[in-house]
């Protein structure tokens, strides 16, 4: 059959002679199919193609043509593995030339589609080849959501010690130039955002920074006021500004911010310039810390040449016990609290009775173990990593549970199952990547300069997110969870019960399972229209938002519903109740509906949500602002009322 | 005592204290420049706020709110005060009067009696008839005169106050402003209000535009030539 008159044009970019063997070939090296099998589909594909009189055919639609006959056949299995992934031509153009209107927040441009587009096919990739079809099912359907799909070859997210730049420079694997620890605090600056840049690479979320102000405290000593306030620009502003990098988006970035110097760092010794101990332990910098702490929120509260907030790095204010008998905090509670009412940027986060955390992307946060304060002695060795969120759409489980207590918890717990194993399989999938040190793509993460990686999967965590509670319960209950204790009391058995089945299960893995709230974004979107499709009778009352035009969502993890007026006193107090049992962080937004609230009046009620509730971590959004990380669609509600 | 509005939590109506707000819906004033005058005019379309919807709030959340803030209208016009303040009082909050100072025999009495730990009173204009008459929108002479006691009352008395003025571009000139701070001589804090022209009373007014921030921090610099504590507020 050589003399077929058919030319093909293949994938690498060459134009070749029809060659039947080529199709054998490809069968047998990316399938499991019988040698016999494959010869027979070859001349089947070949009679078609040839018989449609065709004189030129591109490889992909011979591939296509390969995959219907595998069908015929019956060979699902080898069609999967030998299927292609790719876009039609509409969607590319689509996404090439128009503005995403689904995610207002991505900015537009060749860098962000070039992302945009290699993200739909790794997340094509992921639900074949990565997940089981049982769970990659279970999320196409709406059961659950898998985050990150489109980058499933990274981690999630991050938290960082400024310690590991300070002792071993900025050493990246492939690097063209490797630079030595650094002498001068411009110099640390740059290698942060540097790292923080490489970090975004293998990284698919928030890239976190434990106690800056008190990490670079040594690097201050004797820096007059006005050179402090330069470098606390220069540290905000090239991390702002970092939106010109990778797919045209920021770096989200955070920085961990200490008044006082944690009980964990206080005698340890300090590193300096060039990477040398200076001689002197953390607490001997508290000064110098403190100072460079006021200038950053010197440099918030400016905001940027147009006055506007700075999203990125979000500053995590931490509050302890400590704080309070520490000199001078109420006039730095002040200065961060009115740029809470100008900006409505900090995020404060509360460490009570000896709990210390590190904060990434707005919610997230580590909370230390026994190993890590051993580990604290020698602060370039704490790095840790959230390697995948899985979110549970909770109200599909009330709808199939039909007011069934036993049915919904029973629901739940198979859920769970499912998202356990999801982990296993991501980390199994990111392992394998990581097992191939240097040469892999996670070279960065298998970088090994104080004895063991710079991603430590030993101390990484696997996120067990959820999504409407609030609807769970009030399908369930008939009441949402603030209309009455019955419905909260119930919101709190259902997390219960999620935060001891996600230990249960951790032990059976072996894995660090941890429930977190997942930050809403479209996922509270596409949960909710997906409910309104398939189980419409059901979710008809329930979802928010406009089911008529179609633009609804559920409240984000166990917030209460955003759309209500309620006492932001009323809600920290009750969203709160929740935050202990959420181990991997939570945080209440408080909306208040004036503008420029009283700086006082914020600090106060700071203290007050520290001294007399539990909730974890707070942010305030005065009236006119507009925040980008949560949950933009329910923010719009609030204000319209 | 009517109540037509019940702000649970509020942050910009006593600096530093977290508090609760209710609004009075009657006012013996006519202010051209009153924003909350939807409130005296109509009050029928505000639903009434029942005391115990109040009060029931402060018992849950003690643990948080400081005090209640009484405003309007203008709370002295509302029968039932006394006996509200005291209600908030003996449930252990602190209470703070918004008031025009029209009233200085109430003004007096709750003062006195501890039932008001805070007052803030609106000084409309200079002390001058016609000026505080173009202010208020009322003609009677006897207003400046309650007005004029009010101020020395609270200047004297020791409670803690602050005086403030709701700065209008066609009713207050840089003089004005100067006049008033003088006349206030003594007074624990002065506040200058931005102006609200979109929502007020008098529609001639609504054409003006509010003040800048800097033009608020000129102003507050024209007050502190006579006076030690001066503040601006408004969005
Ligand atoms: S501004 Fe105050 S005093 Fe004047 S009319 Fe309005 S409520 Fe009454």
């Amino acid at each position: 059959m050589t003399d077929i008159a058919l030319f093909v044009k293949v994938s690498r970019g060459d134009i070749v002679k029809w060659d039947r063997s080529k199709i054998v070939e490809a069968l047998l090296r990316e399938t499991k199919i019988a040698p016999k099998m494959a010869e027979l589909i070859s001349r089947e594909v070949e009679r078609t193609i040839v018989n449609s009189k065709i004189k030129f055919i591109t490889a992909p639609l011979i591939r296509e043509v390969v995959n219907e006959k595998l069908i015929e056949h019956g060979l699902e299995e080898e069609r999967k593995q030998h299927t292609r992934l790719g876009l039609p031509i509409y969607d590319v153009e689509q996404m090439m030339v128009y503005k995403n209107k689904e995610n207002a927040n991505v900015p537009h441009g060749p860098e962000s589609t070039n992302l945009v587009l290699a993200e739909s096919i790794k997340k094509q990739y992921a639900l074949l080849r990565v997940f089981t079809p049982g769970i990659a099912a279970a999320h196409e359907k709406g059961d659950l959501h898998l985050h990150n799909l489109g980058m499933i070859d990274r981690p999630y997210c991050s938290g960082n010690s400024l310690e590991y730049i300070k002792r071993f420079g900025l050493n990246l694997p492939n690097a063209i130039s490797i630079a030595k620890p650094p002498k001068h605090p411009e110099v640390l600056i740059g290698q942060m955002i540097k790292f923080s840049a490489a970090l975004q690479g293998v990284f698919s979320g928030a890239i976190g920074w434990d106690a800056v102000n008190l990490f670079f405290s040594p690097f201050l000593a004797g820096i007059d006021d006005k050179q402090m306030e330069q470098l606390a620009q220069m540290l905000i502003f090239e991390f702002a500004q970092q939106a010109v990098a990778r797919g045209g988006q920021s770096i989200f970035s955070d920085l961990n911010l200490y008044w006082e110097v944690p009980k964990h760092f206080r005698d340890v010794p300090a590193v300096g310039p060039g990477g040398a101990f200076t001689g002197n332990d953390y607490e001997d910098y508290v000064e110098e810390s403190r100072r460079f702490a006021s200038a950053l929120f010197r440099v918030y509260l400016q905001g940027d040449a147009f006055g506007r907030p700075f999203f990125f790095p979000k500053p995590q204010v931490h509050i302890t016990e400590d704080f309070f008998s520490s000199e001078g905090y109420e006039d730095f509670l002040r200065l961060v609290a009115e740029t809470s009412s100008e900006m409505g940027n900090p995020y404060y986060v509360f460490d009570r009775k000896g709990t210390a955390k590190i904060s990434e992307c707005c919610r997230l946060s580590f909370k230390l173990e026994k190993s890590d304060f051993e580990d604290a002695k020698s602060p370039w060795k704490m790095r840790y990593s959230a390697v995948q969120n899985v979110t549970i759409n909770l109200p599909r489980i009330a709808y199939e549970a039909s007011g069934d207590d036993a049915k919904l918890f029973e629901l739940l717990g198979e859920r769970m199952r499912l998202v356990a194993e999801a982990h296993r399989l991501k980390r199994d999938f990111v392992s394998s990547l990581l097992g191939l040190r240097g040469s892999g793509p996670l070279g960065l993460l298998a970088m090994d300069l104080d004895g063991e990686p710079y991603f430590r999967m030993r101390r990484a965590t696997f996120l067990f997110g959820m999504l409407g509670l609030n609807e769970m319960v009030q399908y369930h209950l008939g009441k949402e969870l603030h209309e009455s204790d019955e419905a909260l009391k119930f919101g709190l058995k259902v997390i219960a019960f999620m935060k001891k089945e996600a230990e249960a299960l951790g032990e059976v893995y072996g894995m660090r399972f941890v429930l977190e709230q997942t930050p809403a974004e479209s996922t509270a979107y596409r949960l909710a229209a997906l409910d309104l499709k398939h189980y419409n009778g059901k979710a008809n009352g329930v979802v928010k938002g406009n089911a008529r035009s179609g633009d609804v969502y559920y409240t984000n993890s166990t917030y209460l519903n955003v759309g209500v007026r309620m006492s932001p006193i009323e809600r920290v107090k009750k969203e709160g109740l929740f935050h202990p049992l959420i181990e991997a962080g939570s945080l209440s937004h408080i909306w208040i509906g004036e503008a420029r609230p009283n700086p006082d009046s914020i600090s106060n009620f700071v203290v007050k949500t520290f001294k007399n509730t539990m909730n974890d971590q707070i942010a305030f959004s005065p009236e006119f602002t507009c925040c980008l990380d949560c949950g933009r669609r329910s923010q719009m509600e609030v204000k319209k009322q | 005592m009517r109540l037509k509005g019940f702000v649970d939590t509020s942050f910009v109506d006593w600096d530093g204290k977290i508090v609760s707000t209710v609004f009075v819906p009657t006012c013996n004033l006519r202010c051209p420049f009153c924003f909350n005058h939807q409130l005296i005019l109509h009050p029928e379309k505000y639903p009434d706020v029942p005391e115990s919807a109040v009060t029931d709030f402060l018992k849950r959340n003690g643990d948080f709110v400081d005090g209640v803030c009484v405003s309007g209208g203008e709370p002295t016009t509302a029968r039932g005060l006394k006996r509200f303040c005291q209600d908030i009082v003996s449930l252990g909050f602190k209470v703070k009067l918004d008031t025009n100072g029209t009233n200085p025999g109430a003004l007096i009495e709750l003062v006195s009696e501890g039932l008001v730990n805070y007052v803030a009173m609106d000084v409309k204009a200079p002390p001058d008839e016609k000026k505080y008459g173009l202010a208020t929108g009322t003609r009677s002479p006897k207003v400046l005169e309650s007005v004029k006691e009010s101020v020395s009352f609270l200047i004297e008395s020791g409670v803690d106050h602050e005086f403030r003025t709701t700065v209008v571009p066609s009713i207050h000139s840089d003089d004005d402003v100067e006049e008033i701070a003088k006349w206030l001589r003594g007074s624990r804090l002065y506040v200058l209000q931005k102006f609200q022209p979109e929502r007020a009373w008098d529609r001639r007014l609504r054409k003006f535009h509010s003040q800048s921030d800097s033009e608020m921090e000129r102003l507050a610099s024209v007050a502190s030539r006579h006076l030690g504590r001066v503040k601006w507020r408004g969005r």
